[in-house]
């Protein structure tokens, strides 16, 4: 496998998971907008923090709105993490390496791209077209990922593929539940605590985890539980535990493996020893950032170790 | 009478389906059956099905243009160029014919020149090719080959006779839409399949890996081979990862290889350096190897030509196989086929003149109105002269440059080119078109079943070409009775 396909099989990966996920993102908010109780607010600023894009989405606009900021995540190609940025990046990506895919996947991503590109607009238009354009986008992408699994060998390819989506969507996952740090709840005591089960059930919803939480930890909804169950759960597939085992399992079939190998267990340790009782807006970002930073510091050894040979050659030339 | 058919022109000039009595030639008969089972609103449909698979399949070419590089969707016409098994036949044997020579002769250039020697091809001819590599002479690569894959354009006139336009031996380019055009009206036109006998072309790739396969130096090891794009801006990106995934070989980049100090290519992995074998390399001459030709080539590979003159490498084509790809040197040609084999050409040339002489220049230079003048280098239909559709200041000017430089110049009358049935909104119009069939050769001699069909989709253009406005039809050779 070629250093630099490798590197474009990772990052189409990531863009097409990020896309899914700013789409599973901006569901979540709005279910969470649609649930807020009298009394309470939702933080736009905190928002734009979560998502890692608030100084770049105050270099274009001035005021941090509903509409500017579902926009600006939606469809504005000034920003790389936007979903239709995103997905026109991971098909300019895909024509890259066309030759190591089954020739079906380039027409679903392509598909994608042009069902987004055709439909993005008419999801800033209200809140009811937008959960269906983008409940389009993540059906699409499913069936992507639906196609990837069914007709591609598991090869050093498909590995790459693998290690971009688990790495992005560890990633996304603890934005999604760092979005609850953007509510202030309302002052009654009692209110507060409906409000809360409301927001932490919103979350799952968004991860479609809701039902697997029901089944396998209880009927319960609470801050500390639903948490645990995202960052700590080895079986749903959208919690981190569960995308750490899959980086690590890809990784074991690469050579020269031992680093990127070390970091990964690293992050474990540090997401095992994490305390996760109390789940108020400061101690939940601090957690939340500490796991961002490992996978980080992931990211960067994969790249060191895989993708360097050719960024070597790129800066020579 | 065939509704469609009825009304179609087809006296002015050879239409190759329909017949100038108005009927369908014997191998577009079934065809035209079919299509006028279908409705208007039929066929509309098809259409519109074609251009949806063509966006969902992005079979795209780029253009260059001065608002950035434009991903431009294929033109495709659904109705197909149908010829005859037994025509095809005879043009098979005629290309085949043609590339043997071709090669012989190249080879001949780079070691003893014979031919110059026997004083059939001027020398004057071949120190003022601007595709001559003085770096190859003394080279002999494996079999004795040079243009490994060659692109034929041929065209036919108005009395029917077939000719070959000219010789593609750097980089030919299309035989990716051919593959498609065919799997599009597979997808579209299944009825069509069963009730002719259409001739696969799909083997093409399988056939592209073998010639390439063939080249490798290292005997008893699987080859690892490789095709080297100039990247995804190029116009032929598509085809460069087309003809990569279908032959399963790497689509590489310069940036990508390596010649370390062994003089082996090697290509850049996850997991160190890996040995290539052969390239299959896109990339012209001149931006190869930096070391070798131009200095400032960042799409190349540093000692590329080192590897290749060690023989550590098998590159198709070979460094220098454009010296044969050059508009005046093709006036040699029949007499190349005639030294090298004692054969006459199957496939005539287009006659031509050539301005280097005092006699056919005078002549030109008195015709300009009547020829087209072509530069002996250029490709994609880039500085031609159609001397019927040109203003007088477009015939003085060319008079000058074909005064100042001579040998770089070369005519020929304008030819009457032959048309077919397209479609135009829900009638058929004729449209002229030529005929690209690419010819390989490593061991073995492969000619494609039929070829690649570029349509000029404005009325009365000559100019197939895709950069400029080109379309393209399926070719089918149809084993029929005549």
């Amino acid at each position: 496998m070629l250093s630099r396909v490798a590197k474009n099989l990772y990052w189409m990966s990531r863009y097409l998971e990020r896309a899914e996920n700013t789409a599973r993102f901006i569901n979540s908010t709005t279910q969470v907008l649609l649930d807020l109780p009298r009394g309470a607010s939702f933080g736009w600023d905190v928002l734009l923090k979560v998502a890692g894009l608030d100084a770049l989405y105050h270099k274009h606009y001035l005021a941090a709105n509903e509409a500017d900021i579902m926009r600006f995540l939606i469809l504005d190609e000034r920003n790389p993490g936007s979903i239709v940025a995103s997905i026109h990046s991971a098909r300019e990506n895909t024509r890259t390496f066309r030759e190591v895919l089954p020739m079906e996947i380039w027409e679903r991503i392509n598909g994608l791209y042009l069902y987004t590109r055709d439909n993005a607009a008419r999801a800033t238009r209200s809140r009811s077209q937008c959960y269906e354009v983008l409940s389009g986008v993540i059906e699409r992408r499913q069936s992507v990922i639906g196609l990837l699994m069914g007709s591609m060998s598991h090869d050093l390819a498909y590995q790459f593929l693998k290690l971009g989506r688990n790495l992005e969507r560890a990633d996304m996952t603890t934005r999604i539940v760092d979005v609850n740090s953007a509510v202030h709840l309302p002052d009654d005591a009692a209110a507060a605590e409906t409000a809360r089960e409301r927001l932490w059930m919103s979350t799952l919803n968004a991860l479609s985890a809701y039902q697997m939480y029901r089944q396998h930890v209880g009927v319960r909804i609470d801050g500390p539980s639903v948490l645990n169950f995202l960052l700590r759960d080895p079986h749903f597939p959208r919690t981190v535990a569960h995308c750490l085992g899959e980086i690590e399992s890809c990784l074991s079939v690469l050579v020269n493996y031992q680093v990127p190998l070390q970091i990964a267990s690293r992050t474990w340790r540090r997401l095992e020893a994490m305390t996760l009782d109390d789940v108020s807006p400061a101690p939940l970002h601090d957690h939340l950032d500490q796991i961002q930073a490992d996978l980080g510091e992931l990211h960067d050894a994969i790249s060191r170790q895989y993708f360097l040979l050719h960024e070597q050659s790129q800066e020579q030339a | 009478m065939n509704t469609l058919v009825r009304d179609y022109p087809a006296k002015e000039f050879f239409d190759e389906l329909i017949a100038s009595d108005g009927q369908p030639r014997p191998a577009a008969r079934a065809l035209f059956e079919h299509l006028d089972a279908l409705d208007a609103a039929g066929l509309d449909e098809r259409r519109q099905a074609v251009n949806a698979a063509i966006m969902t399949t992005g079979i795209t070419f780029t253009v260059y243009s001065e608002a950035g590089n434009i991903d431009r969707a294929w033109p495709f016409d659904i109705i197909p160029r149908v010829m005859s098994k037994k025509e095809w036949t005879r043009i098979e044997a005629g290309l085949k014919q043609r590339l043997t020579a071709l090669n012989l002769f190249i080879n001949d250039l780079y070691n003893e020149q014979r031919i110059v020697k026997d004083g059939v091809f001027p020398l004057e001819v071949l120190k003022g090719s601007k595709n001559f590599r003085a770096q190859c002479m003394g080279m002999t690569p494996r079999f004795g080959v040079w243009a490994h894959v060659c692109g034929t354009d041929l065209v036919r006139d108005k009395d029917g006779t077939v000719y070959v336009l000219e010789d593609n031996l750097r980089v030919p380019s299309g035989v990716s839409y051919m593959l498609e055009n065919r799997q599009l009206m597979k997808r579209l036109f299944p009825e069509l399949f069963q009730a002719s006998v259409i001739l696969p072309v799909d083997d093409y790739p399988t056939r592209l890996h073998d010639t390439l396969a063939a080249l490798s130096p290292r005997a008893g090891v699987r080859p690892v081979v490789a095709v080297l794009t100039p990247g995804i801006f190029n116009s032929a990106y598509f085809e460069h990862s087309y003809l990569a995934q279908k032959m399963g070989a790497f689509l590489v980049e310069g940036s990508d290889l390596v010649v370390q100090a062994d003089d082996c290519v090697y290509m850049k992995t996850i997991a160190g350096l890996r040995r290539v074998d052969v390239i299959y390399r896109r990339i012209d001459d001149d931006f190869l190897d930096p070391e070798a030709f131009r200095a400032d080539s960042a799409l190349g590979v540093k000692g590329l030509m080192r590897a290749w003159r060690a023989g550590n490498v098998g590159i198709a084509n070979a460094p220098g196989a454009g010296v044969a790809d050059d508009k005046v040197v093709y006036a040699f040609i029949p007499k190349v086929i005639k030294y090298y084999l004692d054969e006459e050409p199957i496939i005539p040339n287009v006659p031509s003149y050539l301005c280097m002489y005092d006699e056919d220049r005078d002549y030109v230079l008195a015709n300009l109105d009547k020829l087209v003048v072509k530069p002996a280098n250029e490709s994609g239909g880039y500085g031609m002269l159609i001397g019927p559709r040109s203003t007088v200041e477009e015939r003085e000017q060319f008079a000058e440059l074909i005064k100042a430089n001579p040998r770089n110049y070369m005519a020929q009358p304008t030819l009457a080119l032959s048309t077919a049935p397209t479609l135009v909104d829900d009638h058929m119009e004729p449209r002229h078109l030529d005929l690209r069939p690419f010819i390989l050769q490593s061991d073995k001699l492969y000619c494609t079943t039929g070829g690649l069909t570029r349509v000029a989709m404005t009325a009365g253009s000559l100019v197939v070409n895709s950069s400029q406005g080109g379309g393209a039809k399926d070719t089918w050779i149809v084993d029929v009775d005549e």
